[in-house]
């Protein structure tokens, strides 16, 4: 529909007063943007978005350009708006004889954006969920920890940049085929690791429920015998004499539990 | 003035170390690059000390809160039992204002700091039954004083040398001390008669449990009730700590070992 809007103008107009209106579409583009400019401004500030990338990198490195990521954003939306008051007026004018270049550009220009801000977002989400998973684990002071926070970062990172390549048209298939392979790896190995806890912690829900055995009973698991001191979703604290049992709830399920009344 | 600044010199003389109760990065930084040892007493490690003591709750008073850091920093080995340490605190503001010199060897143990950290029971959960204890104690039950008795870890074993007075109000129920919900519930319940017991990880258990500990051998201050009795004997027989709110003087103490080892006025908070 845009496209048929500089044809009808140069029909109704003489070639001078489309350049009238076109040097009048360039200032009202000045207009528009720099209202977007100030409305992204409000907006982002208003959401938080100031406070909640404050400390990532992204944020630290926009900052040493003398500008900020709602900054950033909002000049990206800005330009992006006054590049389209631009070719819009190009067209209207009709300085450039080629129009299909013009057109492709302008159907190309909010896929343009979207990658922009989908990479943005992307290293800003990643920098905020490997600060967020490294606090998690601070207190577990080993080498090989220090590498999930990484991890987690360039996983996220790599989806943005697929999302961003995406939008521009470039082929994906392969970066596909590896997303795939990642995440499949992902979901199986954590299934492998986590199948003991998984199965525990489905066991305990029912007894944290039911509550066949509650604390201060003394009860029998396997051959651990003593007085239930703690339940927990993942397993069963037994103590007897100076020993303290701590049973996986699974194998509460699979060895069945005694209790003993006397 | 010189008077005064000798004066100061001595009490600051021949130190092994320095206790920081008002811990300001500035002040930390400055000993640590004279090459003083520095101890960090507080809430929270805010500039990341390498040695600190956390304190569970705030004491009012200057004495607790030195008595607690000493016992925390001995027990820890960051100082010598025989070490003078000056402790440098905040009393009337947020800045250090105190100077308060130590001798750690004529020191004597309360037990303070054993009872939090080397307890059954986790030091938070510790911290939040002593919170609700003290909250009880300003507000009291409708107006009126109540007095509580709350048996902490251990509770396997205190379930077995006690029995229920009635049906358990949180039989098969899921509370945590801490939970928001709790100081309500506790303050009803803590209309009726008996010892409340807490886990380990801070599940209340039971109310309304009648404790039947042996009382032999239990040394607490005479003139402490049944209740206080109670909460000696059993931390005595069990590896439980008890925390009690007392009706008649209002005062919230804390138990274990079958000793009394801390005192705190709700008022003061």
């Amino acid at each position: 529909m845009q496209f048929d809007w500089p044809e009808l103008i140069r029909k109704l107009f003489s070639q001078e007063a489309a350049f009238a209106v076109s040097v009048a579409i360039l200032v009202i583009g000045v207009l528009l943007a720099y209202l977007v400019w100030r409305y992204t401004h409000y907006l982002l500030r208003d959401a938080g978005v100031g406070e909640a990338v404050e400390g990532t990198p992204f944020e630290r490195t926009a900052q040493r350009f003398g500008t900020s990521t709602v900054g950033l954003i909002a000049t990206l939306a800005a330009v992006f708006v006054y590049l389209g008051a631009i070719i819009l007026a190009l067209n209207v004018s009709q300085l450039f004889r080629d129009t299909s270049f013009w057109s492709r550009f302008v159907t190309f220009l909010p896929n343009l954006f979207v990658a922009v801000f989908a990479l943005i977002v992307g290293l800003i989400a990643g920098d905020k969920a490997k600060l967020s998973v490294s606090e998690k684990l601070r207190s577990v002071k080993l080498p090989q920890a220090e590498l999930l926070p990484t991890l987690v970062k360039y996983s996220i990172v790599f989806l943005a940049l697929l999302v961003a390549l995406g939008q521009l048209g470039v082929a994906t298939a392969a970066l596909l085929i590896l997303l795939a392979a990642y995440a499949f790896g992902l979901v199986f190995l954590c299934g492998l690791a986590f199948k003991h806890l998984l199965s525990a912690g489905a066991a305990g829900l029912y007894l944290v429920l039911t509550q066949p055995y509650s604390i201060g009973d003394e009860v029998r698991i396997n051959d651990q015998q003593g007085i239930v001191q703690e339940v927990d979703i993942f397993v069963t604290h037994i103590e007897s004499d100076g020993e303290e049992y701590i049973v996986p709830n699974n194998r509460v399920f699979t060895a069945g539990v005694v209790r003993i009344r006397s | 003035m010189s008077a005064l600044r000798e004066f100061f010199d001595d009490i600051v003389a021949d130190t092994d170390a320095v206790f920081l109760f008002a811990p300001s990065a500035s002040l930390y930084q400055s000993f640590e690059d004279d090459d003083t040892d520095v101890v960090v007493i507080a809430a929270e490690n805010t500039i990341d000390a390498q040695r600190f003591v956390e304190l569970p709750l705030e004491f009012t008073d200057l004495a607790g809160r030195v008595r607690f850091g000493v016992e925390g920093a001995l027990d820890q080995e960051f100082v010598e039992e025989d070490a003078t340490v000056v402790c440098i605190a905040d009393v009337f503001g947020d800045s250090p204002d105190s100077v308060v010199r130590i001798n750690v060897g004529e020191f004597s143990a309360s037990g303070v700091y054993d009872l939090f950290v080397n307890s059954r029971a986790e030091p938070s959960v510790i911290r939040d039954v002593l919170d609700v204890a003290v909250e009880l104690g300003k507000k009291g039950q409708k107006g009126k004083p109540v007095g509580a008795l709350f048996v902490v870890g251990d509770a396997g074993k205190v379930m077995n040398k006690s029995r229920p007075l009635s049906y358990n109000p949180f039989e098969k129920s899921h509370v945590h001390v801490g939970d928001p919900i709790v100081n309500v519930m506790l303050k009803e319940f803590s209309r009726l008669d008996g010892a409340f017991v807490i886990s380990d990880a801070g599940k209340i258990v039971s109310a309304y449990r009648y404790l039947e500990p042996s009382a032999e051998g239990v040394d607490i201050p005479k003139g402490l009730g049944a209740r206080h009795m109670a909460a000696g004997a059993v931390t005595r027989d069990t590896n439980a700590i008890a925390i009690v709110l007392s009706e008649s003087d209002g005062l919230v103490r804390a138990f274990k070992g079958g000793e009394l080892i801390l005192e705190v006025d709700p008022e003061e908070y």
